[in-house]
């Protein structure tokens, strides 16, 4: 059997088009033989190098190339909108393929760069489609240094020329083909004959595969057998018309042009060779014109052979010029000198032994990077580091970057991994030769800006932002599968809702288990009942079947790229010749390779990561100044330590601008806040099981910070690492070392193996490989293929140097748990710098620091939790005011009450207000003071609908009071937001603006001092009510304060007073659902998590398996909760909740009566957390850990667990 | 109510084209090379289920046009032009048109059944 070479096939990164992952495509082609395989996705090479990845893998060559629209103007000119520049109207007129050829007959990387020049130039019209007109690609075939065709056309079944073929037209597709042939340069031109076998005459029929064979013979251009493929085998056929649903967001049975047969997949050489013998069989021809066109397609399958080396530059790190850098010398020359000269700046007074230290360490980093090459990189990334510290915008580096020395000297880090005991082989190592990453955190709100700043700084030529692909989760995929199925969009969305953290192609399994959908999963089972077959739509529930799977065919396929939220690529001038850009939503080129595929084609990625946390903080600090403008001022407000002479600390300047990166480490008062657990609002500490481990570790000092965020990963928990840890620092029990060795190791964390760090230096000590070769060997812990390798050279090692085989066995059970999980200590540094910065800010300057979190939302809770933690936190809450409140939430001095002291305030903001557009806001803002409502009409023109809902917020309230001091008018707010749903419809028109410089009658009092008070006041639960549907928070109070009543009826417990329970008290407790967590199920049963606020705190309940069966679909969907449970004692400051049952506060019918506690039928779980009852072995189980006693702490693995996944880096 | 389909038996050559057919008891022969094709299903109406990996046959169904002559028959008898659908996965063939060069009429059968 002759092997075949597909030279056509999109694979599921051609979205919502290709159905099959690019290593199915390979694996599938390799198995039926095939020496080489085509990767050609629609408008771009988004999956070209999965797709070579997987042909290296395979052992096959890797083809490329790409299926792009040719546009021509447009016939029904006005009809599509679409207007190209400046030719009028471009429309799509067929697609065509485009194939790079290879070394064979051509300077290597040229097709290559052809094509993505190519594609890029699809891309690059503003607006309308993605496409080539006949010229542009005419022009871009060609090597352009040696004039040799660097591409092949083909011109396929989805051409305008098969498309002109239809009804038998003889002139029509003559005369297309003629001007393709006339047009393109000769060798760059093929015809490629398909057939799907759909009904003889109809488009991709064997029919029109044999005219297209006769015209290419009548007019010498070669002919190509292919298949036009879309997916790896026939099962996936049904997929591929989902997705054209989706694409088209039509149903199924509305959508135009669906594929007309199933054929479309990766057929086998023997399929390919029937296809072709029925092809020329039909157009009369012989067994000799078959094996033409067989020939025909391997010679130019020949040409398009690529090698990922030569071709694509693979693995082969490129960085700017030195040129660009602005380098007189060589890169490795320049770095020396400027580590040196960072060196004596951060350890300035630094001598004798500590300082030949820190040289040696330097030089050590320094002969590394150097050997690798990569001393331009390092440059680059400090140029960028230096230029956003220079736009005065707040920058930290994070991750493993913070272990290297050279990083702190350059000051793109601001942790010294010397004192942090930091090893700089954990980021890099000359046994490892991939570029190192460097993260770049800036404030978010200046991302945008300072990427526009990279991209004038080293050229456009040589920048652009990374995408990612967004593939179907199981919401999208249930939606989109609904779609296709025409089912009724809002029972789509029902069911959609429900579904929660679980891949799609899971569907039908999660029906059988998850509580949640217990009801769809019914309705389902009841649709398979014979004779449900007709609904009330005709299909009713038949479809839920169908819907099911459907989605679980879309499981994980691309759907759309977008920009990264951080990766910027930096390049030398050739950049755009290894990747094809497209616009991104920020109007900055993008290219079409995501963060995959950066180390294969060698791209330098720099992560600038906008943090909303660091923004906040900038905000903060900018407010404090604002409010106190002198540092005595701000010395005093935040309580900062005063030395002897009365002089305040230096990190606050003498205008009062605080220098965060220079707050000391070590303030008691910001400790004292991190131990009593009110750290919401705080970086990476304010989640329910953060809060809970600071509770249980009480953190005393920096390092404390470090582990505590380090301990808090899937590593430390799957290796039953946080007990230990805890117990020995409490003094419960003595530290334990495996060996006397590893006591330097592992003093810090009481003999717990919790940082990378420590399994280099385990590793090291007891085998005495270097620490980069650790390294390397504990990057294959975890990895099946790997692991052995590592053990068997543990063993053998730390054997011959005499460590006995208990040692070695403890010691290897470590770090075999540890696996590749653990986190590294340059991280949990990195981190713990804004965390102490944040906590250090909430507890001096709170309202500030709030402000700055109201502002930019940094958190993973709603705004509304933050504003109630201010008023727990007793900060006033000023009310929305047209004269006061601006377009951001602002501290502001409150006037002093009699006898006491002004406290500092957070005035709401106007920018959350539902419906005010920037352009009015900016207009309120700059008119203010109004001195009366029509003042405020007729300066600010704000349209009638916002002054209504202005003045149902009570923005407008200190206009009326004023006009009521003068006139005694007794109106209240229902009366006022009356009186302007009343006034006329505002006038746009000219003619009734006031002329320039005309005043308005001073009659604003008379307006609002004369109105008629006839209506009741609104209620303060109607008014809370109206702030969160127009503000999305609740401000004059607290959502729950208006079910106090009942809750008192019930006998709810309050946050606040838990503390105060006995461990395993019955209680009811109420709240907003502010947190949902549900770790990945791993064996086992599921737990859920739920926080909810009172307005006292927080309160986090846990549901196990039973409590989830009680409480069904409420799990997820329900905002207002009423919960029963268990109170568990978690630590001296800690308290938390096993829920036994839930229900809809909003639903009062379903609540249950006073007294229910004592109620002997309500359901008790069969476990129980008291451990002295069996339950508590059932439950300790239930958690993956061994006896009762231990469930505090092992539930807090799992909480840790399934929060460290959410928020872990990178 | 409609008229259904019929069952039919069909024998393959090697190459897999059909070459016998049995059919209403009779037994006939291919006259002429059979044309083939694949005709569009709505599967999303048609059917309850497509879980991943049982969508084969789907989307599309296998039609084959054949010239047959009856078996036995004169070497003069009017060929008989039949369409016939290959289901998959099991490989069951029923006809779905029938065309009675006699009549100059076509007697179109429901699929299905």
């Amino acid at each position: 059997m002759p092997k075949f070479v597909h030279l056509h096939a999109a694979s599921a990164y051609s979205a919502h088009y290709g159905v099959s992952w690019p290593d199915d495509l390979v694996q599938a082609a390799a198995d039926d033989g095939a020496d080489a395989l085509a990767s050609t996705d629609r408008d771009g090479l988004y999956g070209a190098v999965k797709h070579v990845k997987a042909c290296m893998a395979a052992g096959i060559d890797p083809l490329l190339g790409v299926d792009l629209a040719i546009l021509e103007p447009s016939k029904t000119a006005g009809s599509s909108g679409n207007t190209g520049s400046p030719g009028g109207i471009l429309a799509e007129a067929g697609r065509v393929v485009i194939l790079a050829h290879g070394g064979q007959a051509l300077r290597h990387g040229a097709g290559y760069t052809a094509l993505c020049r190519l594609i890029s130039t699809a891309h690059a019209r503003p607006r309308g489609p993605v496409g080539l007109t006949l010229a542009q690609l005419a022009a871009g075939v060609l090597d352009p240094e040696t004039g040799a065709p660097a591409l092949t056309v083909l011109l396929g079944p989805f051409s305008d020329v098969a498309r002109a073929m239809g009804g038998r037209r003889y002139l029509l597709p003559r005369t297309k083909f003629s001007t393709w042939r006339d047009t393109l340069p000769a060798g760059t031109l093929a015809v490629e004959v398909v057939s799907h076998f759909s009904e003889p005459g109809s488009p991709l029929s064997t029919t029109l595969a044999v005219r297209m064979l006769k015209l290419a013979e009548e007019f010498g251009v070669p002919a190509v057998l292919g298949n036009a493929v879309r997916y790896c085998g026939e099962d996936d056929a049904p997929t591929a018309d989902v997705l054209d649903a989706a694409r088209a967001i039509t149903p199924l049975g509305r959508v135009p042009g669906l594929q007309p047969t199933g054929q479309g997949w990766l057929k086998g050489a023997a399929a390919m060779y029937r296809a072709g013998r029925e092809i020329v069989g039909q157009g009369g021809y012989s067994v000799a014109e078959l094996e033409q066109l067989w020939a025909n397609t391997h010679r130019l399958a020949d040409k398009c052979r690529l090698d990922p080396a030569s071709d694509l530059g693979w693995k082969k790190p490129v960085t700017p010029e030195a040129g660009v850098l602005g380098l007189a010398q060589p890169a490795a020359v320049e770095l020396w000198q400027r580590a040196e000269a960072g060196l004596n700046l951060r350890f300035p007074g630094l001598g004798g032994d500590r300082l030949a230290a820190a040289r040696d360490r330097l030089t050590m980093e320094m002969e590394t990077i150097n050997e690798l090459g990569f001393a331009s990189y390092f440059l680059t990334v400090a140029e960028v580091s230096e230029m956003i510290r220079t736009m005065g915008v707040r920058r930290a580096a994070r991750g493993s970057g913070a272990s290297s020395l050279v990083n702190y000297v350059l000051g793109i880090s601001a942790v010294d991994p010397i004192a942090n005991d930091l090893l700089f082989e954990r980021f890099l190592s000359r046994d490892r030769s991939t570029l190192p990453d460097i993260d770049l955190d800036v404030e978010s709100a200046e991302r945008h800006k300072v990427y526009h700043r990279i991209f004038e700084r080293f050229g456009p030529e040589r920048v652009t932002l990374m995408s990612m692909q967004n593939g179907y989760r199981a919401r999208g995929a249930v939606r989109d599968a609904g779609l296709a199925l025409g089912m009724d969009p809002e029972d789509v969305d029902g069911i959609a809702k429900q579904l929660w953290r679980f891949s799609a192609g899971s569907f039908r399994e999660a029906l059988v288990e998850k509580p949640e959908l217990r009801d769809f999963a019914a309705r389902v089972e009841q649709a398979q009942q014979p004779g449900a077959r007709e609904g009330r739509d005709g299909r009713g529930g038949a479809q839920l079947d169908l819907l099911v799977d459907l989605t679980e065919r879309l499981d994980r396929l691309p759907r759309h790229i977008s920009m990264h939220p951080c990766g910027v690529i930096l390049g030398d001038s050739s950049l755009l010749d290894r990747t094809p850009v497209q616009a991104s939503g920020l109007g900055l080129p993008m290219s079409q390779f995501d963060k995959h595929d950066m180390d294969a084609m060698g791209m330098l990625k720099l992560d600038v990561l906008g943090v909303r946390m660091q923004s906040a903080m900038a905000y903060a600090v900018r407010e404090v100044v604002r409010l106190h403008p002198s540092k005595a001022e701000v010395v005093a407000a935040g309580s900062h330590p005063v030395d002897g002479g009365g002089q305040g600390p230096a990190y606050v300047g003498e205008d009062g601008l605080i220098d965060l990166d220079a707050v000391p480490l070590d303030d008691e008062p910001t400790f004292e806040l991190i131990r009593s657990t009110h750290t919401l609002g705080c970086f990476q500490i304010e989640s329910p099981g953060q809060r809970e481990l600071v509770g249980k570790m009480a953190p005393r000092e920096f390092n404390d910070l470090i582990i505590d965020i380090s301990l808090f990963r899937p590593g430390p928990m799957k290796s039953n690492m946080v007990k230990p840890y805890l117990e020995n620092r409490a003094g419960f029990a003595p530290a334990h070392y495996a060996h006397p060795d590893l006591k330097p190791a592992l003093a810090e964390t009481h003999g717990v193996t919790v940082f990378h760090e420590q399994v280099l230096r385990t590793l090291h000590i007891m085998t005495g490989c270097t620490l980069s070769r650790a390294d390397e060997f504990r990057r294959g812990l975890g990895k099946p293929d790997q692991e052995p390798v590592v053990e068997k050279y543990f063993r053998t090692h730390a054997r011959q140097r005499g460590y006995s085989t208990e040692t070695i066995e403890e010691v290897w059970d470590t770090l075999k748990a540890f696996g590749s999980f653990g986190f590294c200590k340059a991280h949990g540094a990195a981190f713990a710098v804004p965390t102490y910065q944040s906590a250090w800010l909430k507890a001096h300057h709170p309202a500030e620091f709030l402000a700055g979190l109201w502002e930019h939302d940094p958190g993973m809770y709603p705004r509304r939790l933050l504003v109630a933690e201010a008023r727990r936190m007793g900060i006033p809450i000023l009310p929305l005011d047209v004269n006061a409140s601006a377009g951001c939430y602002r501290a502001e001095r409150t006037p002093a009450a009699a006898g006491g002291e002004g406290v500092t305030g957070i005035r709401l903001s106007l920018s959350d207000v539902y419906g005010l557009s920037g352009t009015e806001l900016k207009r309120i803002v700059a008119g203010q003071p109004y001195d009366s409502l029509a003042d405020l009409r007729s300066r600010a023109k704000v349209s009638r609908p916002i002054l209504k809902r202005l003045a149902q917020l009570g923005a407008l309230d200190s206009l009326q009071r004023s006009a009521q001091q003068l006139t005694g008018n007794t109106a209240n707010r229902a009366d006022l937001i009356a009186h302007v749903n009343s006034m006329p419809a505002s006038k746009t028109s000219r003619r009734s603006e006031a002329m320039e410089g005309q005043l308005h009658l001073p009659l604003g009092e008379l307006e609002l001092g004369t109105l008629a008070a006839r209506l009741p006041a609104p209620t303060l639960a109607e008014t809370v009510r109206t702030e969160l549907d127009l503000l999305a928070l609740d401000a004059s109070a607290h959502l729950m304060d208006s079910y106090a009543p009942l809750l008192a009826q019930l006998g709810v417990t309050t946050s606040d007073k838990l503390l105060g329970l006995r461990n395993n008290t019955e209680v009811l407790v109420a709240g907003v659902r502010v947190a949902t967590q549900t770790p990945p199920m791993r064996g086992g049963r599921r737990v859920v998590f739920i926080s909810v606020d009172d307005g006292t705190g927080c309160v986090d309940a846990t549901f196990f398996h039973e409590a989830q069966e009680r409480s069904g679909p409420l799990l997820f969907g329900t905002r207002m909760l009423l919960i029963r449970g268990l109170t568990r004692r978690t630590g001296p400051r800690g308290i938390s909740l096993q829920a036994l049952e839930a229900w809809d506060l909003a639903r009062p019918e379903a609540l249950p009566g006073p007294g229910y506690l004592q109620d002997p039928g309500r359901p008790q779980d069969s476990r129980h957390p008291d451990s002295s009852r069996a339950g508590g072995r059932e439950l300790a189980r239930e958690l993956g850990r061994g006896t009762p006693g231990q469930q505090s702490t092992a539930e807090l693995a799992r909480r840790m667990e399934v929060e460290s996944l959410d928020h872990r880096a990178g | 109510m409609g008229t259904f389909s019929e069952g039919i038996e069909v024998w393959l050559t090697a190459a897999g084209l059909p070459l016998h057919l049995l059919w209403r008891g009779r037994r006939y022969t291919l006259a002429a090379d059979p044309v083939r094709w694949y005709e569009r299903r709505n599967w999303w109406d048609e059917e309850t289920r497509a879980a991943p990996g049982a969508g084969a046959g789907l989307v599309d169904r296998e039609i084959w046009r054949v010239q047959v002559r009856r078996d036995g028959g004169a070497s003069g008898t009017p060929l008989l032009t039949l369409d016939l659908v290959r289901y998959l996965p099991a490989g069951r063939w029923r006809v779905i048109k029938i065309y009675d060069a006699l009549r100059e009429s076509v007697e179109e059968l429901e699929p299905g059944a």
